[in-house]
């Protein structure tokens, strides 16, 4: 101590000033008690300012939460009037901790700097033990600042300031704890009488049942709903402290059983159905679910949906179903309904009989494979797919025939519809499938008797035609023959009776002219009536001829052969007529080839365009062919090799197939029999 | 062996098949009619001679085979000759069961013909003979008396004298006497003769 003895009186009373002030300095703290930092700080400064008369003082405070520091700056009075710029705290701030570094804690004791020309002495204190409450710097232009009663002052002030500060900070953050704790509980309050209003309001809504309950088994409260449910009332839920058991039948306890484990255990049961009895004794079936109040707690609430109705509904719905199994399954028909991946999802009774499959064995099974034969499966796959894009199916909502396979294996014909609906975003596809084979036999058999019958009148209308011509030619015959005769007699008499006898010739003469009128007459009549003249395919027509006479050639051993050209031209004709051409000549071409042994008989029919506009057709055999000699009469009238003949069936052929502007001839098949051509012109003008 | 007193009627609507058979008859030594109808046929009035007929089968209107049965319902019993253009089997056997001498197809040769006109006009004959046969004995019996006629009956049975007289009350000399004349006035030699006779009278 560098104390001189002129200034002892000087130091005694510095000193007792020290100690006053320091008696102030402790008083502090208890001024401070309740008060915000930046009130004490405030206080402090000011306190420091005039205790120590400093020129500045500065105050840093750090942030307990990590916010923005809180500065503050105190100047001297003098020095704070003469500023023309009073400097705000962070420039202050920002200027020592130039000075004095980042670092508190290597803060030197004493520096001096120069403020706006003049040397001030600067004293940076720690508040706290580590300065981690923040900074105090005080400042003096004073050259012995800080003389020891000063930087005891300083430290001491820096002392209780910190004490002074962690009360504070004690205190806000108690504050903080309970206001949030306040603020939880209000919520809490608030969430659970708003919750309990809700759940009031949905019991009181009475939109189902609703009980309370509690593990020993009393139902302690229920809404009018649950009441309305079971047919109990109110009062009797009051004295008789009903218990849920009493409510349920013997057989849903143990069901119950596990739902109150589950209530245990998870703090809910999943709902389940059960039955209640009502008061009379009946039972009334209801979906229940309950849940306790609290995690630990015995008290709980559950609800009871009535079923009944559902149930009801349930029960039409399932009489509808069994009607509607029962129409189904009683059909006649084979149902069989088709999900849209392609799986059978429904099977009749007539499906198994149908289709050999059982019910069992069908579901789940692909329907492609089940019933549809191997060559229909990808257009069935096909259709099935474009329908799904597309919306539209050739073969749906209307009757088609189709074949359909059996378990064995075996192909059927069936009657098919198949109708597509829509549930939900799914569809389903039911097909009805009616075996129709007995009827297709049926309708074969139909078709071979009128076929025959066909036969047999175009075959007797054929004789019908050879009866009158054979009476139309006989008559003039008969006159000749009959003249011939008499002639011959009259010429024999003795004397010759020559006048008769050239009367009689006269009579020859006129008979045989009428009947080669009669010939030209009949062929005229062919000629006459092609004119029913219409487009024609001519292999429909010979087709239409093979369903007539095919059954009789095949009867006589002939195997008969086509070869029809595709996309023939169409031919302008008489249909009948030119069926009876080529009858004619199937039939001449068995005939011929009935005597042929120990060789095949073959018939072919063949049908091809020529290069000239014209449609070929041939008929061959495998007969043996035309004798050179008759070559020249082949088509000439009443000519005939057969016994049965009449001549007639070449030459109306040739009148008909020339009225047609067409032309038919005879040739040698190879390599034996023959073969008989015609040619029509194709109709030019379409 | 034509017979100028025969007649042979044509019934043809063909006019050259018609002339043509009735020239072949002519021919032959017969005496031919032609007629283009059934129609035509039965309006004519033809002479009570022996004769035949000649028919086509399909005539227009009337056809043959209904003419046929025309002519049987009137009694008037015709051997018929049938001509057709196509004879089928069905058609000859309904004509040759209602009587047709023959069934001849178009065209036919003249043996063929003249015989079955042979045996037709043979078959009237003996027709006719008949009937004339019977017109006569008819003739006979009217001139009997109701008691002679009596006595015819009777005696046919073969019944004596004696036990007729008894049926018819009267005597057995009487009897005799009534007998002699049925026997002179109905021309029979014998009792066989009248028993013959009384058949064919149908007595």
């Amino acid at each position: 101590m560098d104390v001189q003895p002129g200034d002892v009186a000087e130091e005694i009373k510095r000193l007792q000033r020290c100690i006053r002030d320091l008696v102030s300095l402790f008083a502090l703290p208890a001024m401070w008690s309740g008060a915000e930092p930046y009130q004490i700080v405030h206080t402090l400064l000011d306190a420091l300012l005039r205790m120590l008369q400093l020129d500045l003082v500065y105050v840093r405070l750090r942030d307990p939460g990590g916010g923005v520091p809180l500065e503050m700056v105190r100047f001297a009075p003098s020095r704070d009037q003469a500023a023309q710029h009073r400097p705000q705290p962070r420039e202050i701030g920002e200027v020592f901790k130039h000075w004095l570094g980042a670092d508190p804690r290597a803060w030197p004791p004493l520096i001096r700097k120069p403020i706006e020309g003049r040397d001030i002495s600067i004293v940076p204190l720690g508040l706290g033990l580590q300065g981690e409450i923040g900074q105090i710097v005080a400042g003096s232009e004073r050259a012995d600042f800080p003389r020891q009663t000063e930087r005891l002052i300083l430290s001491v002030a820096a002392n209780q300031a910190s004490i002074g500060l962690q009360g504070a900070q004690l205190l806000s953050e108690q504050k903080q704890v309970a206001l949030a704790r306040e603020k939880a509980e209000a919520e809490l309050r608030e969430r659970a009488t708003g919750l309990e209003a809700k759940v009031r309001r949905l019991i009181d809504a009475n939109l189902m049942g609703i009980f309370t309950w509690n593990t020993e088994g009393r139902i302690i409260e229920a809404n009018e709903t649950f009441l309305n449910t079971v047919q109990w009332g109110r009062e009797d839920l009051a004295s008789a402290g009903m218990h849920w058991t009493d409510l349920t039948p013997e057989e849903w306890r143990a069901r119950d059983e596990m739902a109150v484990s589950d209530v245990m255990a998870t703090g809910t049961a999943q709902p389940y159905r059960k039955e209640y009895f009502r008061k009379d004794g009946s039972r009334v079936p209801v979906l229940v679910g309950a849940a306790r109040f609290e995690e630990r707690g015995s008290d709980g609430v559950a609800f009871a949906l009535d079923l009944t109705e559902q149930k009801h509904a349930e029960e039409a719905f399932r009489r509808v179903e069994e009607q509607a199994r029962s129409i189904v399954d009683s059909a006649l028909d084979a149902v069989v309904v088709m999900d849209a991946d392609g799986m059978i999802r429904d099977w009749n009774k007539q499906a198994e009989e149908t289709f050999g499959w059982t019910r069992p064995e069908a579901l789940g099974r692909r329907m492609v494979d089940t019933i549809i034969p191997a060559h229909y499966r990808l257009a069935h796959e096909k259709g099935l797919e474009q329908f799904l894009k597309t919306g539209q199916g050739p073969v749906l909502n209307r009757r088609i025939e189709i074949t359909a396979l059996r378990r064995d294996g075996a192909e059927f014909p069936v009657e098919l519809t198949i109708t597509p609906l829509k549930s939900g975003d799914a569809w389903t596809f039911s097909s009805f499938i009616r075996d129709i084979t007995a009827r297709r036999q049926a309708q074969e058999d139909l078709r071979n008797a009128q076929a025959e019958l066909a036969h047999v009148n175009r075959v007797m209308t054929m004789g019908e035609l050879a009866a009158s011509i054979a009476h139309e030619v006989n008559q003039p015959l008969a006159a000749i023959v009959a003249s011939g005769d008499s002639c011959t007699a009259w010429l024999q008499s003795e004397p010759p009776n020559l006048e008769k006898a050239r009367a009689a010739a006269d009579r020859i003469v006129q008979a045989a002219t009428q009947a080669s009128d009669i010939v030209r007459r009949i062929r005229a009549l062919f000629k006459k009536t092609t004119s029913i003249s219409t487009p024609l395919e001519i292999n429909e027509v010979i087709a239409e001829t093979i369903s007539l006479a095919g059954g009789e050639v095949q009867r006589k051993g002939v195997s008969l052969n086509t070869a029809l050209a595709v996309n023939l031209p169409a031919v302008l004709g008489d249909r009948v007529q030119l069926q009876q051409v080529i009858l004619n000549l199937m039939i001449n071409a068995t005939e011929a080839m009935a005597g042929v042994e120990n060789q095949p008989r073959r018939l072919t029919i063949q049908s091809l365009p020529s290069g000239t506009g014209e449609v070929l057709v041939s008929v061959a055999d495998t007969g043996p062919g035309i004798d050179p000699q008759h070559t020249a009469r082949l088509f000439a009238p009443f000519f005939t090799t057969k016994a049965e003949g009449i001549g007639m069936g070449l030459s109306i052929s040739r009148s008909i197939i020339e009225a047609h502007g067409g032309r038919l001839w005879a040739a040698a098949n190879q390599p034996r029999g023959a073969v008989f051509h015609f040619a029509l012109p194709f109709v030019t003008n379409a | 062996m034509s017979d100028p007193d025969c007649i042979v009627f044509v019934i043809d609507d063909d006019s050259l098949v018609r002339d043509s058979v009735a020239d072949l008859l002519n021919s032959a030594g017969f005496t031919a009619r032609t007629f283009g109808s059934a129609t035509e046929f039965v309006q004519s009035q033809r002479p009570d001679v022996p004769a035949c007929l000649i028919l086509d089968v399909e005539l227009p209107g009337i056809s043959g085979l209904d003419l046929q049965t025309e002519l049987t319902k009137s009694g008037i019993e015709m051997p018929i000759v049938f001509l057709t253009g196509h004879g089928d089997i069905p058609m000859s056997v309904r004509a040759m069961k209602a009587g047709a001498v023959e069934f001849l197809t178009k065209p036919f040769g003249k043996q063929k013909l003249l015989s079955a006109i042979k045996e037709a006009l043979l078959r009237d004959g003996e027709v006719r003979k008949q009937r004339s046969e019977s017109f006569e004995l008819q003739k006979r019996l009217a001139t009997l008396t109701p008691r002679e006629r009596q006595v015819l009956a009777l005696v046919v049975t073969g019944r004596l004298n004696k036990q007729i007289a008894g049926e018819l009350g009267t005597t057995d000399v009487t009897i005799k006497v009534h007998r002699g004349r049925v026997m002179r006035k109905m021309g029979a030699d014998s009792l066989a003769d009248l028993v013959r006779m009384a058949e064919k009278l149908k007595i």
